[in-house]
């Protein structure tokens, strides 16, 4: 690299920013940005987010590490992205480092580099965004000069594919294991021990799963024979959790950006976890149990957070805010007190069983957008089938409610190619859609609009549904030209995705350790912003995993069975297999598991394995 | 109730020239409300903050002097507004001077009409004093100088020399240092790094095009061969 010091790069990175889009993105500078002197601390982190600046900003995860770990005197962290093709062909043809964007320095020059891994379809550019920075992709060719580099989110639940590049993931919340770890970095600078010493401590955190450290067999016909762990380090990788959710670190000066990003408002987290039990669902698996916080707390937070950013609106984010015990209260003083400062609060995730419309109303006062809400499946048996407690008439209802206060446009989530899907469960979408834009009209509503957007399936580990496998990628294109076909109505708009990417998101979220191979090459053919439809390159993925040898149709469309080995078996989520084994048969069935919040326990078995309980305020 | 008007004359230098156009209204509105500063919203379903801009400065160019409008819900002391507010405002933006104008003053928009420019950039070849004027000389005797532009529709060719009031060059160093006056019309107007890629490419001048550095050095109304500032009484007449 041409440019090794942060004057330097910021120099030539402000030269080339009148030429590239939406140049805010590489500039830093926000307002609440912390800089920190770099000298004053003792370990250096740059939080990574492998996708561009207004998506990673986006994200709550990025805001509550940054701040946190730069709310310890001794720590530093700063922030990087995936500069978008344009920025990074600028940097690769003038030789300019990946840099932090609070002191422009090269990522090179930090103690650990962090990445979220969100999705599996990122992937890809956690390892360009590493060629970029010119830190060697696999941990044995990295020096001990060279950053740490460590990984949490969703996908650390099954990392495999990632498995050669990352030093240690976090496995859950990182909140106070995450600092813990730092300063154990932080030691080590200052008394080093051998590499292999170091890990074996690192692996004693809870929550820090290290894979050199595990060692995985295969079988001759490919499945998994074993994974074992070297002695010193633990057989199972439980995941960390915040105990005390009201009182753990959030963030009350969050970076307010240049340029508008995708969620351009307060973050209010009022809760974590679910436990409606959806069975494709991952998240309500990894964050069980639920833990709210207080009224107090997050009226305390709102008032701090519009003082400190001067943001108009709040959302009120978790897995499904309208199941916060507390939210009519929250709502209403927070309406009450800043409603005449133009404040509007915002409920990204609605269950139609849990939406008030009298709430809905009385939060639209001020600002007004569309609905939107997500039955999943169009009959009732697959509703049943996936645990997705709405019915039809809680749909119905809902929409001649709001259809009757003024909304007139609706937005209905779907997912096709779920477990037992039949033609029937087609035509239902259908039938639904239509029955909501009849209500719309029926209700005299003009500008009736329904949007249906349906996604394609994927099996995700520690889900019930884990063992299932993918549909294969024919069926699924032939369901959605079906669908386009009966969703013609000048009042319905039907959005899909294109089922190739859904395909490789299933072989990465079902993937092994080999498929780290086939990510490294397809990087070097030209991989990168996966998840961004014009920049997908499916061929390129094709040809990758025949190079190495591994069919993808392996991972994404077998069904696996119950004793095989899979290749997140020894990362727990707390919840255990004997209960996703019983959803999975359950969901076969039509039979519905309760929410263990309004009724008894359903024996999920993370409440008693970690002495925990759901924690809610109202 | 009675709307408070005020216009506000600011810098938008030094890292504040990469913000963009569009987001700078965001910018304005969101110090304001951190400094307690209570604007007066649009009526419907989405209410704006009304704050207005003069004529937009494209991203990486500086402004030493650019106004700004915001109005009011309800009084507040001028000095104040102005030190609350600069202290929530990014690095580069500075203010420079407000004043309470008639509300029914018309908008920045409308009266400013002219802006002058000064635009450095490196010779590629050596190039004498002389040759230099000439060429700048020649270029402003030109009746028609058309540039291509490309916009959704195409292609369009457009006669930039009427917008052109005056254009001076030094070479200092191995620099070329230009002061550029255009006009500002309905019409819109011409971009300095349009007059410069004309001059060199017309003229034959050994110019650097890709790192222009451009700063605007002032954007007035022009009135009876005066520059007015829009703070100033007259220019916001009725």
């Amino acid at each position: 690299m041409k440019y090794t010091d942060g004057a330097e790069i910021r120099e030539a990175i402000e030269q080339y920013l009148p030429k590239v889009m939406k140049p805010t993105r590489y500039l830093g500078a926000e307002w609440n940005t912390v800089v920190k002197n770099w000298d004053e601390v003792k370990v250096r982190m740059a939080f990574a987010f492998p996708d561009v600046y207004e998506v990673g900003m986006s994200h709550l995860g990025l805001r509550i590490i940054y701040h946190l770990v730069n709310s310890y005197e001794d720590f530093l962290c700063e922030r990087v992205f995936a500069p978008w093709v344009d920025m990074e062909e600028i940097m690769r043809e003038k030789e300019i480092p990946l840099y932090g964007l609070e002191s422009f320095r090269p990522l090179k020059d930090y103690d650990v580099v962090g990445f979220t891994l969100q999705y599996e379809m990122s992937f890809s550019n956690i390892l360009n965004m590493l060629d970029l920075a010119g830190i060697p992709w696999r941990c044995e060719e990295r020096s001990p000069e060279d950053p740490w580099i460590i990984a949490g989110g969703p996908c650390a639940y099954n990392p495999e594919p990632l498995a050669p590049f990352v030093d240690f993931f976090f496995v859950g919340e990182a909140e106070e294991t995450l600092p813990q770890l730092l300063h154990m970095i932080q030691e080590q600078k200052e008394n080093p021990v051998s590499r292999k010493e170091f890990l074996l401590k690192v692996a004693q955190v809870e929550g820090v799963y290290i894979p050199e450290l595990y060692k995985v067999d295969y079988k001759e016909d490919g499945r998994i024979a074993s994974i074992t762990a070297e002695p010193g380090a633990p057989k199972e990788i439980k995941k960390a959790i915040v105990r005390d959710f009201d009182n753990s670190f959030f963030p009350t000066k969050p970076i307010v950006p240049y340029m508008e990003i995708v969620h351009d408002r307060i973050m209010l987290e009022v809760m974590r976890g679910c436990t409606r039990g959806c069975r494709f669902c991952q998240a309500g698996i990894l964050y069980r149990p639920v833990r709210e916080r207080s009224p107090e707390t997050l009226l305390k937070q709102v008032d701090e957070m519009l003082k400190s950013t001067g943001y108009e609106e709040i959302s009120l984010t978790s897995l499904s805010s309208g199941d916060y015990t507390c939210i009519q209260p929250v709502v209403q003083e927070i309406l009450d007190k800043y409603s005449k400062d133009k404040v509007s609060v915002s409920l990204p995730s609605l269950r139609l069983d849990s939406f008030d419309v009298k709430l809905a109303e009385e939060i639209q006062k001020v600002r007004k957008t569309g609905l939107t809400f997500a039955p999943e499946a169009g009959t009732q048996r697959l509703r049943d089938v996936i645990n997705k407690g709405v019915t039809e008439e809680n749909l119905l209802e809902t929409a001649e409610s709001a259809f009757k206060s003024g909304w007139s446009s609706i937005k209905l989530y779907f997912m096709i190619g779920l477990p037992t899907e039949t033609q029937e469960d087609l035509d239902g979408i259908a039938s639904l859609a239509k029955k909501v834009a009849d209500l719309g009209s029926k209700l005299g509503r003009r500008n009736v609009r329904v949007t249906v957007s349906t996604s394609s399936f994927v099996p995700k580990s520690h889900t019930p549904f884990q063992w299932e496998p993918q549909e294969g990628m024919l069926s699924l294109d032939r369901k959605q030209k079906y669908l386009r076909e009966i969703l013609r109505d000048r009042r319905i708009k039907y959005n899909y995705h294109d089922v190739e990417t859904s395909f490789m998101e299933g072989v990465f979220a079902k993937g092994d350790r080999r498929l780290a191979d086939v990510l490294e090459l397809a990087v070097k053919k030209g991989c990168k912003f996966d998840g961004w439809h014009e920049h997908f390159k499916y061929d390129t993925w094709l040809e990758a995993l025949e190079e190495v040898g591994l069919d993808p149709h392996f991972y994404a469309n077998r069904a696996m069975d119950y004793d095989d080995v899979l290749p997140w078996d020894h990362i727990e989520s707390g919840v255990s297999k004997k209960f996703l084994v019983h959803e999975h048969h359950k969901a076969l069935k039509e039979s519905l598991t309760l929410d263990c919040r309004f009724v008894d326990c359903t024996g999920c078995g993370i409440c008693p394995e970690r002495e925990l309980q759901n924690d809610l305020k109202g | 109730m009675r709307t408070l008007r005020i216009r506000i004359a600011y810098t938008k230098v030094e890292e504040a020239k990469y913000i963009a156009h569009l987001d700078l209204s965001r910018v304005f509105e969101r110090a304001c409300r951190r400094a307690g500063i209570p604007l007066a919203y649009s009526q419907g379903f989405n209410p704006h903050p009304k704050i207005a801009f003069g004529s937009a400065l494209a991203v990486g160019v500086e402004g030493e002097q650019e106004y700004v409008d915001l109005e009011l819900e309800k009084e507040m002391d001028l000095k104040e507004l102005l030190g609350s507010l600069q202290e929530q405002l990014p690095k580069g933006i500075r203010l420079l001077e407000g004043r309470q104008i008639n509300p029914k003053a018309r908008a920045l928009m409308a009266v400013l009409n002219g802006a002058t420019y000064q635009i450095r950039t490196s010779l590629t070849l050596p190039l004498t004093e002389e040759k230099l004027q000439k060429a700048i000389n020649d270029w402003m005797d030109r009746s028609y100088i058309p540039y291509i532009r490309y916009n959704k529709k195409g292609r369009v060719e457009k006669d930039i020399r009427p917008w052109v009031k005056e254009l001076k060059g030094k070479i200092k160093d191995h620099e070329v240092i230009f002061d550029l006056e255009v006009e500002i019309g309905n019409q819109g107007s011409v971009r300095p790094e349009e007059v410069i890629a004309s001059l060199k490419k017309l003229e034959e001048l050994p110019l650097e095009m890709e790192f222009l550095r451009i700063r605007r050095t002032g954007i007035f109304v022009s009135y009876e061969g005066k520059k007015v500032s829009p703070l100033e009484q007259e220019a916001f007449g009725k």
